[in-house]
């Protein structure tokens, strides 16, 4: 894999900096103005297999969180505008913090893989506190309007979900 | 009148909220009724092969699921019999033997003890290996492709365990000649919940659909169950019943005989489905059913925890981690003669809808935590809850079994699965535990 150039290397870490910024403050429609037409978004949790484990034909396909495309993340932010989602009101504090970025090159010239590391904590009413972790692949292409997310697939770290939600994006 | 008779008050729909705190009353529930009753531990078609296996659990033990090399199905403590580790960590797989990572004990997937390192050396070769297999369920039986299990010898046959709601498991389990599969894995979710408020929730709560899921309502828009609309409005319940009185299992069902596909973006792959198979399944399943039940938007609760939502097409078990949380695994469960591309459909729509990240479960967890976190205190432990919906319209139907309510905005089904509670709380063996499939049979075994 070859490593993109240190402009589109620190442009594309300004744009997960930025897409950030944006989920944690719910910005939804700015989001989606980050995202292709044809966004391919989703999710999956691991399986506790082992490694030798040779029932892989029968096994069964792991079942997505998230398997979205922009109709179904627009009906997700749509309920979250309807103004009767009560776990979210009073607003719930959400960051979203970006690490490990690492840039390459794909065989298209204006697109690149972009890896990088999610976690994301939130605090809900009084003391209570969750963490999720994530590993997120993405690919991104350079649009006549700037950088637009085409495809992101992410492995949620936990073989169970700690938190009673997510009613947020990663 | 025993001490916990008071916790529950079956007439007029009452409970003490002390049932969704207290860590004494887990530990009599973990002995009563999770250690007595049938659970449901896997489906056939998780297990085909000889030493597949499934890592779950029965309450709070661990238990591995295994098929036989005769075909049968055998299910153990996930537990060493020397130091008591835990003898697999995989969630499923395939294995020709078990072998402890802590001393190397090795178990064949009929459980005998097969391998003990140092056997001469240490142990002089006098240990009996036939006394440290490891430790069976009481019974295990199939009923219909989902394999259940109990630790209790005493326990009635599954088949009078289930009892006449079997008419209603039928409508899914065995309206499709060659059954049904789980799709896709397990998504597993931890909750800071009491295993009982979703079980009470999917077992009767049609009450908090237009205003809990509001929101996911709206979205998904083309949803009127039994008349019920966004906004807790609509409570014209006519083709809707609330059916209960089957020792402790319910039944929530919309009779129209295709609402369960109402939450899907595009209906008309499965509703083609419907049309393109119903002459099979009313010749199977007879008119009523035919047409009534399958397809319908349905849940059904086999007490204690486990739910099946035919029409959404979810299967779902709680498994209780102490007296404030569980651990919810949801699949998708299909006609094994769906389409690929309809099973896909269906996946897709389980986890939009109720997986992790669902837009309708997202809306239930927060409650239920909170019902939880009000139960703790001093003095809110000691106040009460109701269930007193539509108390006195239990009737009696020639079409379908059990004591069946109007509606699905109505509390009657968790007024009876808190009576089962406390029957099987209250019984020293199965011997004091009451069976009744009907409002007549209900009647005259209350408070016996």
């Amino acid at each position: 894999m070859v490593q993109a150039a240190d402009d589109v290397y620190l442009a594309l870490q300004r744009e997960l900096f930025h897409e950030a910024r944006l989920l944690s403050a719910a910005d939804y429609d700015g989001w989606v103005s980050m995202l292709a037409d044809n966004i391919k978004y989703s999710m999956d949790m691991p399986q506790r297999r082992f490694i030798e484990d040779k029932s892989n034909d029968r096994a069964p396909k792991k079942t997505p969180i998230f398997d979205d495309d922009m109709a179904a993340l627009k009906m997700r932010i749509e309920r979250f505008k309807t103004g009767f989602v009560w776990a979210e009101n009073p607003i719930n504090s959400i960051r979203h913090i970006i690490s490990n970025v690492e840039v390459f090159e794909t065989k298209t010239d204006n697109e690149f893989t972009v890896y990088s590391i999610m976690e994301v904590h939130r605090s809900r009413l009084d003391a209570e506190r969750k963490r999720l972790t994530a590993g997120r692949k993405d690919l991104w292409q350079v649009s006549e309007t700037g950088y637009k997310l085409v495809k992101r697939t992410a492995t949620l770290d936990d073989g169970v979900v700690l938190d009673s939600n997510m009613n947020f994006f990663f | 009148m025993s001490k916990l008779d008071d916790l529950i008050d079956f007439k007029t729909g009452r409970q003490k909220r002390v049932i969704y705190s207290d860590p004494d009353i887990y530990e009599q529930e973990l002995e009563k009724i999770f250690a007595r009753s049938w659970l449901f531990v896997a489906h056939v078609c998780q297990i085909k092969e000889p030493g597949d296996f499934i890592r779950t659990f029965m309450g709070e033990d661990e238990v591995l699921v295994v098929r036989q090399k005769d075909g049968g199905v055998k299910a153990f403590l996930n537990s060493c019999t020397h130091r008591g580790n835990r003898l697999c960590k995989a969630d499923h797989g395939n294995k020709k033997t078990f072998v402890c990572n802590y001393h190397g004990w090795g178990f064949g997937t009929d459980g005998a003890l097969n391998g003990v390192p140092l056997e001469k050396e240490a142990y002089y070769n006098k240990l009996d290996k036939g006394k440290f297999g490891l430790i069976e369920v009481a019974q295990i039986k199939n009923y219909k492709g989902l394999i259940f299990a109990t630790f209790d010898e005493e326990a009635p046959s599954l088949e009078e365990y289930l009892g006449e709601m079997k008419w209603y498991l039928d409508s899914w389990l065995d309206a499709m000649p060659e059954g049904t599969e789980l799709i896709g894995t397990a998504m597993k979710v931890e909750l800071p919940v009491n295993w009982k408020l979703p079980v009470e929730n999917v077992s009767g709560d049609g009450y908090h659909l237009g205003w809990a899921h509001a929101g996911a309502m709206t979205v998904t828009s083309s949803l009127t169950v039994g008349g019920l609309e966004v906004g807790n409005t609509g409570t014209d319940n006519d083709g809707a019943v609330s059916v209960a009185g089957l020792n402790g299992h319910t039944v929530l069902a919309a009779l129209d005989g295709q609402s369960g596909y109402g939450f899907y973006p595009d209906p008309t792959i499965p509703l083609q489905y419907l049309k393109d198979n119903r002459e099979t399944v009313i010749g199977r399943l007879g008119k009523y059913r035919g047409e009534h039940l399958w397809g319908s938007q349905i849940n059904l609760t086999i007490f204690p925890n486990l739910q099946m939502l035919p029409g959404l097409n979810w299967f779902r078990i709680y498994h209780p981690k102490g007296p404030g949380k569980f651990e919810m695994w949801t699949w998708a469960m299909v006609d094994k003669e769906m389409s690929d591309e309809l099973k896909q459909m269906i996946l897709d729509n389980v986890s939009r809808t109720f997986g992790p990240a669902g837009l309708f479960d997202n809306d239930d967890g927060d409650n239920l935590q909170a019902i939880t976190e009000q139960s703790r205190g001093w003095r809110t432990r000691q106040m009460d809850v109701y269930t007193n919906m539509a108390i006195g319209g239990e009737q009696t139907r020639d079409e379908m079994p059990g004591v069946v309510s109007d509606g699905l905005v109505c509390e009657q089904n968790q007024r009876y699965v808190y009576r089962r509670w406390l029957e099987m709380m209250n019984a020293d063996s199965w011997a004091d535990i009451p069976n009744y499939n009907s409002l007549e049979e209900a009647r005259a075994t209350e408070g016996k």
